[in-house]
């Protein structure tokens, strides 16, 4: 079976609009039409999705043999199966005998996918295992090796989080990782357990761009000030807009960074490890971690982060009850799943422990899910501040004006920016949330992954 | 307080006194929440509520569609509370200005049960929604499976499911009360 490899020339009206975005990204701006282009997306998916390591699942969603969830590459449906040997498969869900899609269920478990236009059949491997009446329809005609489904030629996984990529060459996931493996391990690599899906992801529809959901989980400490101060003034959080000043920004290259929070030095030894309750820290194995990694996990451990392109994540203490110590710490994983130039969904999940009890899971759930969800004190407020861009993108006015975004604090912020030259991770690490540097590097890496592909790398210089 | 199962086929005639304090009930929580007087909503709910959204799947068998142990929403009175102080701030964005809504209410089914001061309800609520400068709608189709305590001052919702029709939702977030 050959997978094609994304075009690498790129339309001319493309190449000149990167040129644009390259030339103003050296003035810290950013060119408003991105955010709402045909031409731009169907690049996106190609050069971004067609090419680069895209999240799908957790290990925790297909458990046992046969069990199966409905995903997307991009825009692209694919179906995440267990098989009956444990292998993990990322199949194409267009029957190749006539397009039909061959799941119509957002997840479930079999053996087998029957297409219901005239019942060709695969196995949940991919493989072609039926044709009604082969003997008059095809004798010995059909090779079922070669009609089987479109496999994701490459799938992998790393703490629970499979990724599947649709170049058949290319970096590794590790390759493609880098520090934000040595990242996700702070997050998901404390217990042997690991952690586990508390349910599927939530699904709701926002007229805005993918990119602006991974640009603000990139490193945007600078708007929660502003567009979630009504947290803090119900007393669900604190300082919300003197904390910019002190976030650290972890930038590790390749489109890949992570905003952490000094809990330690601001709040006490209590709020150690994201403020997880004594018990629970105490299960936490930090002997798989570097002495870099256990400083941080302890006293400033990553809050908010984006993998290139499309996946982000937050890991946060939210009170159970105002005015009482207790906290839930909530971690949520969401992908921005790009729908339209101008549209996406944002699938959500929850993440619990799978060594702790069900109250405490709940608890952590509940929390997750009434801070950042569709419903959440949070992110309500984010689903409307981001369906402004398209709109911006789409403006007669704005076009002819050409419009750019202002990211110019990465030369204009007078706090000091420079690298921790007593830092021992990867990449690049910052002591203060200004400045708009992880953002800048994220459509950096955009540009370079549009014009070659998921080989494109890109370290920040500093 | 566990959630409301799926009510039988056919249900027991109830007396006509019950079935209109139900019914003006649901009018009245319409009414309040199109009206933007979530706090006199707020005093419409027991001190126990359990308010959720299930999460939905489209999945072969019609059992399986709703994840009761998977949710958007799982809120007790201390949430829903809070959300109300919240949007009271003036700094709640998303519904500044507040989303113009018209919540119809049909299909009440009533039925009474082993506890004489708790009904079962069910009701079906499609909710227009216009939000901010959107030159658009948003629709929110939903069926609700509430358990009801009739109190002396009147019913006072007790727990409430929402079971969503669509599996992704198209308005851009459930920053309004269903």
């Amino acid at each position: 079976m050959t997978i094609t490899t994304p075009a690498t020339s790129l339309p001319a009206d493309v190449a000149a609009t990167l040129d644009r975005v390259e030339q103003t990204l050296d003035k810290d701006r950013l060119p408003v039409e991105i955010f709402n282009d045909e031409a731009v997306f169907k690049a996106e998916m190609d050069q971004i999705f067609g090419t680069c390591w895209v999240f799908l699942a957790h290990e925790s969603e297909i458990p046992k043999a046969g069990d199966f969830v409905q995903r997307r590459i991009g825009v692209d449906p694919v179906i995440v199966t267990r098989d009956g040997n444990g292998g993990v498969n990322v199949l194409s869900n267009y029957c190749r005998h006539r397009g039909t899609q061959v799941c119509q269920t957002d997840a479930g478990n079999s053996r087998f996918f029957k297409c219901p236009y005239h019942g060709w059949t695969y196995s949940n491997s991919g493989d072609l295992v039926g044709t009604p009446n082969k003997h008059g329809a095809y004798a010995d005609h059909l090779d079922p090796k070669a009609w089987g489904l479109y496999r994701a030629p490459r799938v992998d996984s790393r703490f629970g989080l499979i990724f599947a990529s649709l170049a058949a060459e290319g970096p590794t996931l590790d390759e493609y990782l880098g520090g934000a493996s040595w990242m996700l391990q702070m997050v998901l690599g404390l217990h042997s357990d690991g952690m586990r899906v508390a349910g599927p992801p939530e699904r709701y529809k926002l007229r805005s761009n993918w990119k602006t959901g991974a640009e603000n989980f990139a490193g945007d400490a600078y708007h929660v000030g502003t567009l979630h101060y009504s947290n803090e003034e119900i007393g669900i959080a604190p300082d919300l807009r003197s904390n910019v000043e002190v976030t650290r920004l972890y930038d590790f290259g390749n489109g890949h960074s992570t905003i952490g929070f000094p809990f330690v030095e601001l709040a006490g030894p209590f709020a150690a490890f994201w403020g997880y309750d004594p018990q629970t820290a105490a299960k936490f194995d930090l002997s798989g971690l570097d002495e870099t990694q256990r400083h941080i996990v302890e006293n400033e451990p990553p809050i908010v982060g984006t993998i290139f392109p499309n996946l982000s994540f937050l890991r946060s203490p939210v009170p159970v009850r105002i005015g009482e110590m207790e906290m839930a710490v909530v971690t949520t994983f969401r992908q921005w799943q790009p729908v339209g130039p101008g549209e996406m969904e944002l699938w959500n999940w929850q993440f619990v422990w799978t060594f702790q009890d069900e109250q405490q899971a709940l608890d952590a759930y509940v929390a997750g899910q009434f801070t950042f969800g569709s419903a959440g004190t949070f992110e309500v407020d984010d689903t409307v501040a981001w369906e402004g861009a398209p709109k911006a993108a789409k403006s007669p006015w704005m076009r002819r004006q050409g419009m750019e975004f202002n990211f110019e604090q990465a030369h204009t912020s007078p706090v000091n920016r420079d690298p921790d030259p007593t830092y021992k991770g990867p990449g690049i690490k910052r002591n203060t949330g200004f400045g708009e540097h992880n953002q800048l590097n994220f459509y950096r890496h955009w540009v370079k992954t549009l014009r070659q592909g998921a080989q494109a790398t890109s370290v920040q210089e500093g | 307080m566990a959630i409301t199962e799926a009510s039988p086929a056919a249900t027991a005639p109830v007396d006509a006194e019950l079935l209109a304090s139900v019914t003006q009930f649901l009018a009245l929580e319409a009414k309040l929440l199109d009206e933007g007087r979530e706090e006199d909503w707020l005093e419409l709910l027991d001190e126990e509520l359990l308010y959720v959204v299930p999460i939905r799947l489209a999945t072969e068998d019609r059992a399986d569609e709703i994840q009761h142990g998977a949710f958007r929403i799982r809120d007790t009175k201390y949430h829903v509370r809070t959300r109300i102080q919240r949007l009271a701030t003036r700094h709640a964005y998303s519904e500044i200005p507040p989303s113009r809504t018209l919540r119809v209410v049909g299909s009440v089914l009533v039925q009474r049960t082993a506890d004489a001061d708790i009904v079962e309800v069910t009701s079906a609520l499609l909710v227009y929604r216009q939000r901010g400068i959107d030159d658009h709608f948003d629709l929110i189709p939903c069926r609700r499976n509430d358990t009801l305590r009739l109190t002396a001052q009147g019913p006072r919702l007790l727990t409430r499911e929402v079971v969503l029709t669509e599996v992704g939702i198209a308005t851009p977030n459930l920053g309004v009360f269903l």
